[in-house]
């Protein structure tokens, strides 16, 4: 039967064509919507390594550059913060705060080789502040910078890609060029930019005097009467201090929406563009059944059941496709052989085999209610209609 | 072989009901050629239809081998059709888009025969009818007296019991006309192939066992002839 079906769409192979262009270029669609979509899902899936939940930010900004004056306020301000009963835990930070729009990166060099990474100058208390775990060492302390000693905390990721198989801790990477920086500490994920954000690398060192902005861990009681009154109080330590608090879990938010809208944008645009392809194989599967009423009346005449009638044309149409994706996978399997994009290959078989199916089912979708309207026809309408 | 019993067809609309056979009793024998001659619109082909089982009766039995036909579901009526029923048409009914060898194999993709049994087969047919060179042809190369001759070999490579033929001369020539006659009367008398041929020509008819005749839905004479 395949056969005949191949006979049969190779003569038509002109009026075929077209539907097969449509399909080619759906499947390419669906690839590119699908790849997007595994690839933020894996991403959403992958765990964060941080918690938003009742950690506020406060945006502090002392005016001044000072670093005696800076380092004044830094303590004014600590004492401050640990007076309040509310606050159970507080770290300092600098601008690249999670969840904000600033970003720091420098490069690593470890053994000649050189990544991009992250970089976060943050307190002792940061973990405690957002929950985090480490998977290997210990987070930094005051006793770790003695005699000039720079100790880092690391991602996983970024120990993968800069250190390899070594054991991270203890080893000694060289920031820009020539600083030595030793890992004491590896922490599984710190996926800080949004729920969607691909993991990657970053680490954490001790924060200087320059970096003032505070993250805050809060109690269940803490309101927003207590907001406004935290506001208050540290804008009394000093009137010419600029002063701003944000929820973190409100500025994560923010960030997921600026990752979402585009997205969902694309899914519509696509979706609609998906939706008008299914509508014109619809329409061109109702002509083409019309048009071979004849071929239908006979096929019963000589012995086809309703259901092979169907399968038939569902089966021809299913071909029809098979050639579109066929086309469509030798371009959408060049992306991943030839790295275009720097996303694990993966993705793109996952992309690849969800358009396959979407398409199928579409098709499917399409061919099934005009082949079912070809299998109703009766044999003896069909042929007088020839 | 064929047992009509009371046989009715009425077509209803909306607003019109149409008579389009009344009340046929019909009994054809096993290895009888019978021809159906009428007007135009007086019910041959619908009767055709009917025995052939493309079209079902309004009331009435039909029984063809002693088995009667209205209980049988579609997959059961299409497997009859296929293994028992052979049908020509005055317009061939060829698929356009596929080679003479292809359009003679149809029947049999419908059966679970193997694709070289299926060629050998219709190879077969199509000698007989005498078109073994034009296996490879498509419909549109050939004349019309070669197409009903695909269209014969097409009716009978399932070696069907009956042949139900509606005006399988009437699109040719007296020529080609008789030389598909000839291919009739030779597969009903070599193979005890029953058939049931509807026509307009009284010659034709003549050539035939038996020519019933229908006026207005109706039975209105049977003739039988010794040939």
């Amino acid at each position: 039967m395949l056969q005949h079906i191949f006979k049969l769409i190779w003569k038509k192979k002109r009026s075929n064509f077209l539907m097969m262009l449509e399909i080619f270029v759906s499947f390419l669609i669906l690839f590119a919507v699908w790849s997007l979509s595994v690839y933020t899902y894996r991403n959403y899936a992958t765990p964060a390594g941080l918690s938003t939940e009742r950690v506020w930010t406060v945006f502090l900004n002392y005016n001044t550059d000072q670093d005696s004056v800076l380092r004044i306020n830094n303590e004014l301000v600590t004492r401050h913060v640990q007076s309040i009963r509310e606050i159970k835990s507080f770290s300092f930070a600098a601008n690249n705060l999670p969840f904000s729009f600033s970003s720091s990166n420098r490069e690593l060099e470890f053994k000649g080789k050189k990544v991009l990474s992250e970089i976060m100058l943050v307190g002792e208390d940061y973990p405690a502040v957002l929950g985090m775990s480490l998977s290997a060492g210990q987070w930094f302390s005051a006793a770790d910078t003695v005699g000039g000693r720079r100790p880092v905390v690391i991602t996983r990721h970024l120990a993968r890609d800069l250190l390899g198989a070594e054991e991270p801790i203890g080893q000694q990477i060289s920031l820009d060029g020539d600083e030595k920086r030793t890992v004491v500490g590896v922490v599984d994920y710190f996926r800080h930019k949004s729920s969607f954000q691909e993991d990657d690398n970053c680490f954490f060192e001790p924060a200087g005097s320059a970096d003032y902005n505070l993250l805050l861990q809060v109690g269940t009681g803490a309101n927003a009467e207590f907001e406004a009154q935290l506001a208050h109080s540290l804008q009394q330590l000093n009137p010419d201090w600029t002063i701003e608090i944000q929820h973190l879990d409100q500025m994560k938010d923010t960030q997921n929406q600026l990752v979402l809208i585009p997205i969902l944008i694309l899914f519509v645009v696509c979706g609609f563009l998906v939706f008008n392809v299914g509508l014109g194989l619809f329409g061109v599967l109702f002509q083409n059944i019309s048009r071979r009423k004849g071929e239908i009346g006979i096929r019963r005449a000589v012995g086809a059941t309703k259901m092979q009638v169907m399968g038939y044309f569902i089966g021809e149409t299913l071909v029809i496709a098979s050639f579109g994706i066929g086309l469509g996978f030798f371009f959408a399997i060049q992306i991943p052989l030839l790295h275009v994009l720097d996303v694990e290959a993966s993705i793109y078989v996952w992309g690849i085999l969800l358009a396959v199916l979407s398409i199928y089912l579409i098709t499917i979708g399409c061919a099934f209610y005009p082949s079912r309207q070809a299998a109703a026809i009766y044999p003896a309408t069909a042929l007088h209609e020839e | 072989m064929i047992q009509l019993t009371s046989i009715e067809k009425v077509y209803r609309t909306d607003t019109v009901e149409t008579l389009a056979l009344n009340n046929i009793s019909l009994h054809i024998d096993k290895g009888e050629f019978l021809s159906i001659m009428g007007p135009s619109g007086c019910g041959k082909s619908t009767l055709l239809n009917i025995m052939g089982l493309l079209d079902e009766p309004t009331t009435g039995q039909l029984s063809i081998g002693h088995q009667e036909i209205k209980q049988f579901n579609d997959r059961t009526i299409s497997r009859f059709r296929n293994q028992k029923i052979g049908f020509i048409f005055q317009s061939y009914h060829l698929i356009n888009d596929l080679p003479v060898l292809d359009n003679v194999e149809l029947p049999l993709l419908y059966r679970n025969v193997s694709g070289k049994e299926r060629r050998r087969l219709a190879a077969e047919a199509l000698e007989k009818v005498g078109l073994s060179n034009r296996m490879q042809h498509y419909p549109s190369q050939l004349s019309g007296g070669q197409k009903q001759r695909v269209a014969i070999a097409r009716a009978i490579v399932g070696q069907p019991e009956i042949i139900l033929a509606d005006e399988p001369t009437g699109n040719l020539d007296s020529t080609m006309g008789n030389e598909i006659m000839e291919i009739l009367e030779q597969l009903n008398r070599a193979d005890q192939t029953t058939i049931v041929m509807v026509t307009h020509d009284e010659n034709m008819a003549r050539r035939t066992h038996r020519l019933v005749r229908l006026f207005d839905g109706s039975l209105v004479s049977s003739n039988t002839f010794v040939n």
